[in-house]
C-alpha cells in the first residue's frame, strides 16, 4: 500500500532529512538505501558566491530524480507566522513545489513548535495555495485545527527534534489517529531507533519523518534500510490486525491430554 | 545611505534608493548562475520584481540558498 500525500501516491511511507550526515556522500546512499521518496531541506542566509548552498542543492536533485522524489522544503529556524509565510514563498521559488513542511518554533530549548503561530500561518499558506505538512505537539485539539483549516496531512512529535527519545506519550498519538481517522498523521521528530518508527505504524499511522536517527548513526547507510523494513513490519502488524492484550495469562500450548504429571 | 545584506552593512555613498537588482550586484558574483530567493525587509520578493522593487537608506535584504534540513 502507499503512502497518500495530498494526492500523490508514495511507495515509502518513510520521509527523510537531508541533514547532519558524516558527508554529501553518505547523506545520497542513505537516503537512496531508505527508499524514501520525500526529501525535507532548507533555505539560510548564504553568499551565493561561496558555492556551498550549490553543492548541496546538486546533490538533492539528483536524489530526487534517482527516486522519481519530492522535495519537502521546511521553515525551520521560523518563529513567528509571518516569517514562516516569508520563508515559505522564497522556498516556492526555488524548489518549485508547493509542499511545505510548516514549523514555527516557540521555545529554543525543546524546540516546540508554536501552537498559535503555526495556526496563523497555515490558514495564510493555505490561502496562498501551499499544501501544508505542519510540524505540531501531539495535541488533539492542535490537530483537529489544523486538519479542520486544511491540512490533508498532520505531523505530530514523537518527541523534541533530535532527541532520539521515540514516542514520548504513545496515549496522546494514538488519540489523534483515533479521532481524525481520515488525516494522513505522519510521526516527525524525537525517532531514535527503528522500533519506534514500527510503533508508530502498528499504532495506524501513515509514516514517519525522521532525520537524526539516521544521519548520527554509526552507519547511516545500514540505519536507513533497518527503518525501510521497520516502517514495513509495522505497517503489515497493522493491517494484519493486532490481537486484544488480555489481562491475565492463556496457556498457547493446548491444555487437553497434558501429561500425566498434572492430572489429579 | 547603508544597506544591509544578510547582516552585513554595505554603505552607498551616492545614490538615495537602488533597485534590488542592482543591490544583488554588490553581493554576487554570478548572480544569473546561482539559485537563490530573496526576501526585502522581511516579505518575500520574486525574481520577476527585482528590477522594480527599491531598497533604501536601512533596508535589509535577505539572500537565502538551499541548504540541508529535517
Amino acid at each position: 500500500m502507499s503512502l497518500n500525500i495530498y494526492g500523490q501516491n508514495l511507495a515509502s511511507r518513510l520521509l527523510i532529512g537531508s541533514a547532519l550526515y558524516p558527508s554529501p556522500q553518505v547523506m545520497k546512499e542513505a537516503i537512496l538505501a531508505s527508499g524514501s521518496q520525500v526529501v525535507t531541506l532548507s533555505l539560510k542566509r548564504q553568499n551565493p558566491a561561496a558555492k556551498s548552498g550549490q553543492q548541496i542543492w546538486h546533490y538533492l536533485q539528483e536524489i530526487v530524480k534517482q527516486t522519481d522524489g519530492h522535495l519537502l522544503p521546511n521553515t525551520a529556524g521560523c518563529k513567528t507566522a509571518k516569517e514562516a509565510v516569508t520563508l515559505a514563498h522564497m522556498s516556492r521559488e526555488i524548489f518549485k513545489t508547493d509542499w511545505l513542511k510548516l514549523e514555527v518554533i516557540g521555545d529554543d530549548y525543546n524546540l516546540q513548535p508554536d501552537p498559535i503561530e503555526l495556526l496563523h500561518a497555515a490558514e495564510q499558506l493555505i490561502k496562498d495555495g501551499f499544501k501544508v505538512l505542519p510540524y505540531c505537539t501531539d495535541d488533539l485539539v492542535l490537530c483537529q485545527r489544523l486538519y479542520d483549516l486544511g491540512c490533508e496531512v498532520i505531523m505530530p512529535w514523537a518527541s523534541p527534534i533530535g532527541t532520539g527519545k521515540g514516542l514520548m506519550n504513545p496515549y496522546n498519538l494514538e488519540t489523534i489517529r483515533l479521532r481524525l481517522p481520515d488525516a494522513t498523521l505522519i510521526l516527525d521528530a524525537g525517532i531514535g531507533k527503528p522500533s519506534d518508527a514500527c510503533l508508530a505504524m502498528e499504532m495506524g499511522y501513515d509514516g514517519v519523518l525522521l532525520n537524526s536517527a539516521v544521519a548520527l548513526a554509526d552507519n547511516p547507510v545500514l540505519m536507513a534500510k533497518a527503518f525501510g523494513l521497520a516502517l514495513q513490519a509495522g505497517e503489515q502488524g497493522y493491517v494484519a490486525g493486532i490481537m486484544q492484550q488480555r489481562q491475565t495469562a492463556h496457556p498457547s500450548t493446548p491444555t487437553l491430554d497434558t501429561p500425566f504429571w498434572h492430572q489429579s | 545611505m547603508n544597506i544591509h545584506i544578510n547582516g552585513k552593512a554595505y554603505p552607498l555613498s551616492h545614490e538615495t534608493h537602488i533597485s534590488v537588482s542592482s543591490a544583488l550586484t554588490l553581493y554576487f558574483i554570478e548572480p544569473q548562475q546561482s539559485t537563490f530567493a530573496v526576501a526585502l525587509n522581511g516579505d518575500f520578493v520574486g525574481k520577476a520584481d527585482y528590477g522594480t522593487t527599491m531598497v533604501k537608506n536601512g533596508d535589509s535584504l535577505d539572500v537565502l540558498q538551499p541548504i540541508q534540513g529535517g
